[in-house]
C-alpha cells in the first residue's frame, strides 16, 4: 500500500469495496431466502403445531398455548429418548473408531489412490438408503447368507442370530452413517502438514507420541464435524429399527412417525420432534465445549 | 335395465337443454367446480341468483364423464400384462378404454394406508383437488376419518348398475359405509395365521400357540402391528363392533402376556413377507393372498396359511372418489366396471384377494376350461387352484366367522385405543 497515493486511491478502492459488499449481499441472498423459506417457516409452523390442542375426528386442531403437550411426551417417551441417544453414542464412537483410522492411512499414506478409495466409500450413496437397509436382512438373516454356513457347521449355534436385536439397530446405523463420518474426517487430516509430523519425530517423539500431541489436536475440528453430521441424524433415525429392530428397539423416530401417520397426534409428534432438535443443540454445544470453543471448532469444521 | 337406461337418457337431454341457456358467468362459474361443477346446483344458483345448495350425487355424477381417469391403488393388485412392444398395460382396464374411450391412468403408488392419508391430507383440508380420482383405502382409522370430514363424494346409487346387481353380501352396506355411502370394495381379505411347517414343532392353529416357545421357538413370531388388536380380540371370542374399552384392555394382556413369553421378533408395519421368505420367522399374522401367492406359485410349499378356527379377521380395500377430483362420473363408471363377472374373474385370477364381485368363481373355472382346450395346461391348473383357494372363495362358515375390526370414530376412543395397545410395541 504507497502512502503517497493515498488520497488518490481511497476513492476508487472503498467505492470497490462498498460494491464488493454488496456484491456479498446479493450471493447470499439465493441461500438466504431459500432457508427462510423451506428452514425458518416450518420450523415456526412446527413449534406453532406443538402448541396446539384438538384432534383428527372432531376435525380441527386449534392453537391455545398447548404446553402441557411437552410435559405429556417427555413423560411418556423417556425411555425411548434415552434409547436413541444411547444408540446414537454408541452408533458414533463406532462410526469415529472405523473412519478415523482409515483416513488417517488415505489422508498419509493414500497417495494417488486417495480420490478412488474416497469414491468407494461414497459408492453405497448411490443405493437407495431404505435398500441398503432391507439388503441387512438377507445377508445377516439367522439362515442368510453368512449365519447359514457358520451353523451348518456347527461354529455357532442354532438360535444365534442378529437381527431384530439392538446390536442389529446400531450396526445399521453405523453402516449406513460411516461416510458421514469419514468425509469431514478426511478434510481435516489431508489439511494437516505433513511436515509437521516429521519436525516431531526431528524432535525425538515417538509415533505415538507424534499423533498424540501434533496429528489428533489438529483433526479435532475433524471429529467435531463427524460427531455433528453423525449423532444429530443418528439419534432421529427410524428406519434402522424399523428394519432391523425387534420387540425393545423402538427410537424416537419410530414413535415420531408413528404419531404422525397413525395416530394423527400432530401437536405430539410436533412437540416430540422439537424436543428433540433442542436436546441435539443442547448435547452439541456441550460437546463443543469439551472440544475447545465452540466459535473456533465450528469455523474450522466449515 | 331398460327403464333405467331411459331415466338416464332423459336426464341427459334435460341437462343439454339447460345447458344451451347457461350464462357465460355460470359457465365459469361451473368450470371452477371442475367438470361436474356444471351441476344442477350451479345451474340453480347461476339462474335464481340464490346461494348455491350443496352438492348432492345426482348433481356430482351428473352428466358427460371426463377424458381421463387417475386411479391410484397399491403395488400388484390388478392383472397385467406385456404388449408386443414389452409395455406393461392391464387387460382389464384396457377393455374399459376401448369400450368408452376413456383412458385411465392407474399407478401402483400406494404403499400403505397411513403413508398416503398422509400426503393427501393438506390438500383434501385446504379444499384443493388431490390429482386422484380414484383412491384405494383399507376399511379403517384413515377410511372413517376421510368419510367424516366429507373428504371423499357420496356416490349416487343410480350410476352403478352393475354393483347394485352383482356386489357379494359381504361388500355391500359393511358396517363401516351403512348402503356404500362413499365407497365400493377393490378386493377384500383375510388376516389370519401362517407358520413355516419347517420350523414349528406342528400345524400352528390357534392363538395361543403364537405365545407358546415350545410351538414357535423364541424370537420368532411376526405379529401385525396395525391389524393385531382386533385379531386377537376375534380370537379371545370378542367381536371389534361391539368392543369398547374393556375387551380392547383383554386383548392387550394377551399381547402383552405373548410379548413377555419372548416368542415375538418383531411388530410390523409391513414388509413381513421379506422375513417370511428368508425363514427368519416360523409363525405369526399375515394377510391371506401374501402367504398363499408365495406357497403356491413362488417355490414355498413350506408355508402354510390358517383361517383360526375362531375366526379371522375381515378387511376391504376401498375405491373412494376424494373431493376435488376432475372425473368422478368416468371414476365412477370405472368402479362399476370391476363388479362384472368377466372383468372382476380377470383381477382375481392374478392377485388371489377376495373378490368383492359374485359369479368369480364360475367365470375362472369357465377360463380354466378354455385354457385346457387351447392348450395351456399350466396356466389351466394355477386357474383350477385358484378357484379352490379357501382364501379367494371362503365357504359359508368361514364368511360367518369372519369379522370387521374396530371402527374408531371419535377422538377419545382413537386415543383410548392407542393408550391401550400401542405400548406394547413403542415399550
Amino acid at each position: 500500500m504507497a502512502v503517497g497515493g493515498a488520497a488518490e486511491t481511497r476513492g476508487p478502492r472503498s467505492r470497490y469495496g462498498r460494491r464488493k459488499q454488496r456484491a456479498g449481499v446479493w450471493l447470499m441472498a439465493p441461500a438466504g431466502v431459500y432457508l427462510a423459506a423451506f428452514l425458518l417457516v416450518p420450523m415456526g409452523m412446527l413449534v406453532y403445531t406443538s402448541l396446539q390442542s384438538g384432534g383428527a375426528f372432531s376435525g380441527r386442531f386449534y392453537f391455545d398455548w398447548n404446553f402441557a403437550n411437552y410435559a405429556d411426551v417427555i413423560v411418556q417417551y423417556k425411555t425411548q429418548f434415552a434409547r436413541s441417544v444411547a444408540y446414537s453414542i454408541a452408533v458414533t464412537l463406532a462410526c469415529l473408531l472405523l473412519a478415523y483410522p482409515m483416513m488417517y492411512w488415505i489422508a498419509f499414506y493414500g497417495q494417488r489412490w486417495k480420490s478412488s478409495i474416497l469414491m468407494l466409500i461414497l459408492v453405497p450413496f448411490f443405493v437407495s438408503y431404505v435398500i441398503r437397509t432391507v439388503q441387512w436382512k438377507f445377508i445377516l438373516g439367522d439362515d442368510g447368507l453368512i449365519f447359514g454356513p457358520l451353523k451348518h457347521w456347527g461354529l455357532l449355534p442354532e438360535g444365534f442370530r442378529v437381527l431384530a436385536t439392538p446390536f442389529a439397530v446400531i450396526a445399521g446405523i453405523t453402516y449406513n452413517y460411516l461416510p458421514f463420518t469419514a468425509l469431514p474426517l478426511y478434510v481435516a487430516l489431508e489439511r494437516i502438514d505433513k511436515s509437521l509430523v516429521e519436525a516431531a519425530k526431528d524432535l525425538y517423539s515417538s509415533k505415538w507420541q507424534a499423533f498424540r500431541r501434533v496429528v489428533w489436536p489438529l483433526s479435532i475440528p475433524g471429529v467435531f464435524a463427524a460427531f455433528l453430521l453423525t449423532f444429530v441424524p443418528a439419534t432421529g433415525d427410524y428406519v434402522n429399527a424399523t428394519v432391523l429392530g425387534g420387540p425393545g428397539t423402538t427410537m424416537i423416530g419410530n414413535i415420531i412417525q408413528e404419531k404422525f401417520l397413525f395416530e394423527f397426534d400432530y401437536p405430539g409428534a410436533a412437540a416430540l420432534s422439537v424436543v428433540l432438535m433442542v436436546a441435539m443443540l443442547i448435547l452439541a454445544s456441550i460437546y463443543a465445549r469439551v472440544l475447545g470453543t465452540e466459535d473456533e471448532t465450528l469455523t474450522a469444521a466449515i | 335395465m331398460n327403464e333405467r337406461e331411459e331415466r338416464a337418457r332423459t336426464d341427459r337431454l334435460l341437462q343439454e337443454a339447460m345447458r344451451a341457456r347457461l350464462s357465460r358467468r355460470a359457465v365459469l362459474r361451473g368450470a371452477g367446480m371442475g367438470v361436474a361443477g356444471v351441476s344442477l346446483a350451479s345451474l340453480l344458483a347461476a339462474c335464481g341468483g340464490g346461494e348455491p345448495e350443496p352438492e348432492t350425487p345426482a348433481d356430482i355424477f351428473a352428466g358427460e364423464p371426463g377424458p381421463t381417469v387417475n386411479f391410484a391403488n397399491w403395488p400388484l393388485y390388478i392383472d397385467q400384462t406385456k404388449d408386443k412392444d414389452g409395455n406393461v398395460y392391464h387387460p382389464s382396464l384396457r377393455l374399459f378404454e376401448k369400450k368408452y374411450g376413456i383412458t385411465v391412468n392407474y399407478e401402483a403408488i400406494i404403499q400403505s394406508n397411513e403413508e398416503f392419508f398422509a400426503k393427501i391430507r393438506p390438500q383434501l383440508q385446504a379444499g384443493d383437488p388431490t390429482g386422484w380420482d380414484i383412491i384405494v383405502i383399507t376399511n379403517g382409522r384413515q377410511f372413517n376419518l376421510l368419510k367424516q370430514n366429507g373428504w371423499v363424494y357420496k356416490l349416487d346409487p343410480t350410476k352403478r348398475p352393475n354393483f347394485e346387481e352383482n356386489a357379494t353380501p359381504f361388500a355391500r352396506d359393511p358396517d363401516y359405509d351403512p348402503g356404500n355411502e362413499v365407497s365400493m370394495p377393490w378386493q377384500g381379505g383375510f388376516t389370519g395365521l401362517w407358520y413355516n411347517s419347517e420350523k414349528t414343532n406342528g400345524p400352528v392353529t390357534k392363538l395361543d400357540d403364537l405365545a407358546n416357545p415350545d410351538k414357535v421357538g423364541k424370537n420368532s413370531v411376526g405379529m401385525l402391528k396395525s391389524d393385531m388388536p382386533d385379531f386377537v380380540m376375534i380370537q379371545l371370542g370378542i367381536d371389534p363392533a361391539t368392543s369398547g374399552p374393556e375387551e380392547w384392555k383383554e386383548a392387550a394382556k394377551w399381547l402383552m402376556m405373548q410379548r413377555e413369553s419372548g416368542t415375538v421378533r418383531q411388530y410390523y408395519d409391513q414388509g413381513y413377507i421379506d422375513d417370511v421368505t428368508a425363514g427368519n420367522l416360523s409363525a405369526g399374522m399375515a394377510w391371506s393372498g401374501d402367504i398363499v401367492y408365495y406357497k403356491l406359485w413362488a417355490g414355498y410349499p413350506q408355508l402354510e396359511f390358517v383361517l383360526p378356527e375362531a375366526g379371522s379377521l375381515l378387511w376391504q380395500d376401498n375405491m373412494m372418489i376424494p373431493v376435488g377430483a376432475e372425473n368422478p362420473v368416468g371414476a365412477l363408471m370405472v368402479m362399476d366396471w370391476y363388479y362384472q363377472p368377466k372383468i372382476a374373474a380377470m383381477v382375481t385370477e392374478w392377485v388371489l384377494y377376495l373378490s368383492p364381485c359374485k359369479g368369480v368363481r364360475e367365470q375362472i373355472l369357465k377360463d380354466a376350461e378354455q385354457a385346457l382346450e387351447d392348450g395351456y395346461k399350466g396356466y389351466a391348473n394355477k386357474l383350477y387352484q385358484t378357484a379352490e383357494a379357501e382364501i379367494a372363495f371362503p365357504s359359508d362358515e368361514t364368511l360367518a366367522k369372519a369379522k370387521f375390526g374396530t371402527n374408531i370414530m371419535t377422538d377419545e376412543q382413537a386415543e383410548e385405543w392407542d393408550a391401550i395397545f400401542l405400548p406394547i410395541s413403542q415399550q
